[in-house]
């Protein structure tokens, strides 16, 4: 079995996205019989591997070998002809077809060109019966709870009698007893020499399923082998491991006694009744994998979302923040993660954009008074040193970076006590990187708190004066400054062992 | 254990499962019904159910030409441009004798399906929003019968007039056939394909759907229909006008809406849609003999479709 021929294999691939480099020389053998574990953090390029492999995105470089042949690239058609199937994340399922119409879609048997019904009722029911799956066949699929529309994701993708299985977090909304049904049919799958590719963020099921392991970091592939005599522990440190160079700012806390927000109990869509205090001068990081709150924990705040609390104290007010003109009011200001949507205007100029939200405070008996604003967008720019032209050069002509400057720049007229902040780093080059990093250090010893929420880790580690990590909408950690490193935020995230040195 | 139903069960239970939300509309139909055959005694005669069918037989055509496109998660604005550029392509094309007249009518259907797939084409394959594509389409179509025919004239051949909307249920009877039609291609990998790929595009493409495919289809069989559209309302006036079909663009959205189609895309049935036209052709007559005056409709088509959309989207808040 140990010698069998890959079934599937990358050869060197490579993707980007507008310029961004996502997948870097990455190659894979896939074998058949074998459970191969594909691990990496959020936005390590597993997805992206995975959309290669089954035809749903064509690579930059590099190629796919099914079977000893080349391929540039694939098409779903292709790979399905292949034997690949894939569960994917997102489901793909038609919300308003029935189950049986959902798991034959786009491979339905016929007879004179018609859908053969009675086939159908067969093949689907052998399949669910497979998987333990009690549903009408002819049930809408919106009507099924989310883990039995996983349940029939993966009926889909056994329907196809695939010989190359991808499994990305298939069980993320399994009960137990799902989840052991699925395995079983798993383990006798790989009986069968079906080959099988396992991504998930619960190293348990992985350490019980897995025989072999290949993890990214980055876009790239920094190790592939054998599980075998391989922890949970160890398994996190493969996961970790990266040197963070001269990036950030030597850590020095410049927290005071006074708290700027006091939170108990507060409950949100998404939100398990999370406390959190943060002093003036903090920074607290927030991280997590994707979507355990962390958003949701800004946006409650903001009053973006509708939210409740045992005690929300910001400012002098005890209540929850109604909406964002409220939150403002309060002194709380948000910088969104995606700040071309939600943030800056682009065809409006820089010195418009960081003027905007103080508008009514430069204003003399409801006018404008150009002057004023024109000096203080001049000394924002310089403030965060903001480059790219003039203030009055749109902001679209700005560098990813430099308009996430100008996104968080526009609040400081308005002398915020609190600043929420979503990922404002992502997709910006080093040194604005290390740009911002400085000037949120330097807001926080100026009294402003601060929340940072990254998908960095270590942002979080280097930056943060506690860190708050989220798993299932509630804080599975807090974690103090020095003992947040990278591997205890990854571990706490991922719900490994106890906290690491408690 | 779970049972397992024989084919024939299956797809008998299927076409219920799709069903089952409309039956309020269908009572609703049936009450209205009786509320104009009591206004309108008439009705209830062999004549007077033809009349009445051949009023509302355009409509249903254009309903189902409009959800065939708004299950693709589009709108068409080119509807009625399509019927009036039917009706004078009628005109003119079809020939006193029978095979002058097949051949004239299938030239005009094959003219809709040709326009109706190239914008489909566009919406699919270069992205770009039905709303945009198909009301510029709607002055394209709409110039290209007022090319064919500046004003109204042509003829369509007298015994094909007696044959389409004489005093006999013809227009019910084709119906009867188009819904039959759409049932089997309903059960079809391709009719299939049309519903998944307006439910969940991307899923559908990830499933190994020709979504391209799909759209292309559902926009061509919609334009054919309403291409047949205009042969229908030229044998009924006898000519050709490139200007008749404009209120139908509107009326092909009420009656949709009415029906239980969304607008989003993958929501509603054909079956609806005919059920909404024949409630909107029943409001329409019903308000006629209320002695509203014709501009009322206008104003009670704006309000079902803002009243429609309104009710779903609270019923959906509420679930």
């Amino acid at each position: 079995m140990r010698s069998a021929a890959p079934v599937l294999a990358a050869r060197g691939l490579s993707k980007r996205f507008f310029g961004n480099p996502v997948l870097n020389d990455v190659s894979i053998d896939i074998v058949p019989g074998r459970v191969h574990a594909l691990l990496g953090e959020n936005g390590a390029g597993k997805s992206t591997l995975v959309n290669l492999l089954s035809g749903v995105l064509a690579p930059d470089g590099g190629a796919i070998v099914v079977d000893g042949q080349e391929h540039a690239k694939l098409t779903p058609a292709l790979a399905r002809s292949f034997g690949i199937a894939v569960v994917q994340q997102e489901l793909s399922l038609a919300p308003h077809l029935s189950v049986v119409e959902n798991v034959a879609l786009g491979a339905v048997p016929t007879r004179h060109g018609l859908i053969d019904y009675g086939r159908l009722a067969q093949e689907v029911s052998a399949v669910l019966g497979r998987l333990g799956l009690q549903v009408e066949l002819d049930q809408p699929v919106e009507e099924l709870p989310l883990g039995k529309r996983q349940l029939v994701e993966i009926a889909k993708a056994l329907y196809r009698r695939p010989r190359v299985l991808i499994l990305d977090e298939p069980t993320s909304s399994l009960t137990a007893h799902e989840v052991k049904a699925l395995f079983d049919v798993l383990d006798q799958l790989g009986r069968e020499g079906v080959a099988l590719v396992y991504i998930s963020h619960r190293l348990n099921e992985v350490m019980r399923l897995c025989g072999w392991v290949t993890v990214l970091k980055d876009g790239t592939r920094t190790s592939d082998q054998t599980l075998d005599g391989v922890d949970p522990h160890a398994l996190v440190r493969l996961m970790v491991g990266r040197e963070p160079g001269d990036l950030f700012p030597r850590f020095r806390s410049t927290a005071r006694a006074e708290a700027a927000l006091d939170i108990e109990g507060l409950q949100a869509t998404g939100l398990r009744s999370v406390d959190l205090a943060v002093r003036k001068g903090e920074v607290l990081g927030v991280g997590g994998l994707l979507g355990q709150g962390q958003e949701e924990l800004l946006l409650a705040i903001y009053g973006a979302i509708d939210a409740r609390a045992g005690r929300f104290r910001a400012g002098e007010a005890d209540r929850t923040t109604r909406d964002p003109v409220d939150a403002i009011a309060r002194g709380l200001a948000y910088v969104p993660a995606d700040r071309k949507r939600e943030a800056v205007l682009l065809p409006l100029s820089i010195g418009f954009n960081l003027t905007l939200p103080g508008l009514r405070q430069f204003a003399k008996h409801g006018f404008r008074r150009f002057k004023e604003e024109a000096q203080v967008a001049r000394n924002l720019m310089e403030n965060l040193t903001v480059r790219g032209g003039g203030p009055e050069r749109p902001v679209q002509l700005l560098s990813g970076g430099n308009q996430q400057k100008v996104a968080l720049a526009r609040w400081l007229p308005l002398s915020p006590s609190v600043l929420l902040l979503n990922d404002p780093t992502r997709g910006v080059d080093v040194d604005t990187k290390r740009e911002i990093y400085l000037r949120l250090r330097a807001m926080a010893a100026e009294g402003v708190a601060v929340v940072l929420l990254s998908s960095d880790a270590l942002e979080l580690v280097h930056l943060c004066d506690r860190v708050l990590v989220f798993r299932e909408g509630a804080v599975a950690a807090d974690l103090p400054h020095g003992v947040a490193t990278e591997e205890a935020i990854v571990a706490a995230s991922l719900g490994v062992g106890e906290r690491v040195a408690a | 254990m779970m049972e397992r139903p024989s084919g024939a069960r299956l797809h008998a239970r299927l076409i219920w499962r799709r069903n089952r939300g409309q039956v309020g509309l269908f009572v609703l139909l049936l009450v209205l019904l009786g509320v104009y055959a009591y206004l309108h005694p008439g009705l209830l005669t062999w004549a007077g159910i033809a009349r009445f069918t051949q009023n509302w037989f355009p409509v249903a055509l254009v309903a189902i030409a409009q959800t065939l496109v708004m299950l693709m998660g589009g709108i068409d604005l080119a509807i009625g441009a399509m019927v009036s550029l039917g009706t004078v392509l009628a005109a003119t094309l079809v020939g006193e004798s029978v095979l002058g007249a097949g051949l004239g009518m299938a030239a005009t259907v094959a003219i809709g399906v040709v326009a109706g797939g190239l914008v489909g084409t566009i919406v699919a394959l270069f992205g770009l929003p039905a709303i945009i594509v198909t009301l510029s389409s709607s002055f394209l179509i709409g110039g290209a019968a007022l090319l064919v025919m500046a004003r109204p004239g042509g003829s369509m051949p007298t015994w094909l007039s007696e044959g389409l909307v004489g005093v006999h249920p013809t227009a019910l009877l084709i119906l009867v056939v188009i819904l039959i039609a759409w049932r089997v291609l309903r059960a079809t990998p391709l009719g299939l394909a049309i519903d998944a790929s307006g439910d969940n595009p991307a899923g559908a493409f990830r499933s190994g759907v020709n979504v391209a495919a799909a759209r292309i289809t559902a926009y061509a069989i919609s334009g054919g229909l309403a291409a047949f559209t205009g042969v229908y309302v030229a044998a009924q006036t006898g000519a050709g006008d490139p200007l008749i079909g404009g209120p139908l663009t509107l009326q092909s959205i009420t009656a949709a809406v009415l029906g239980g189609v969304g607008f989003l895309g993958g929501q509603g049935t054909i079956r609806g849609a005919v059920a909404g036209s024949l409630l909107l052709a029943v409001l329409v007559n019903v308000m006629f003999f209320m002695g509203l005056p014709p501009v009322a409709q206008y104003v009670m088509q704006g309000l079902i479709i803002v009243a429609a959309m309104g009710i779903k989207r609270l019923r959906e808040r509420a679930a």
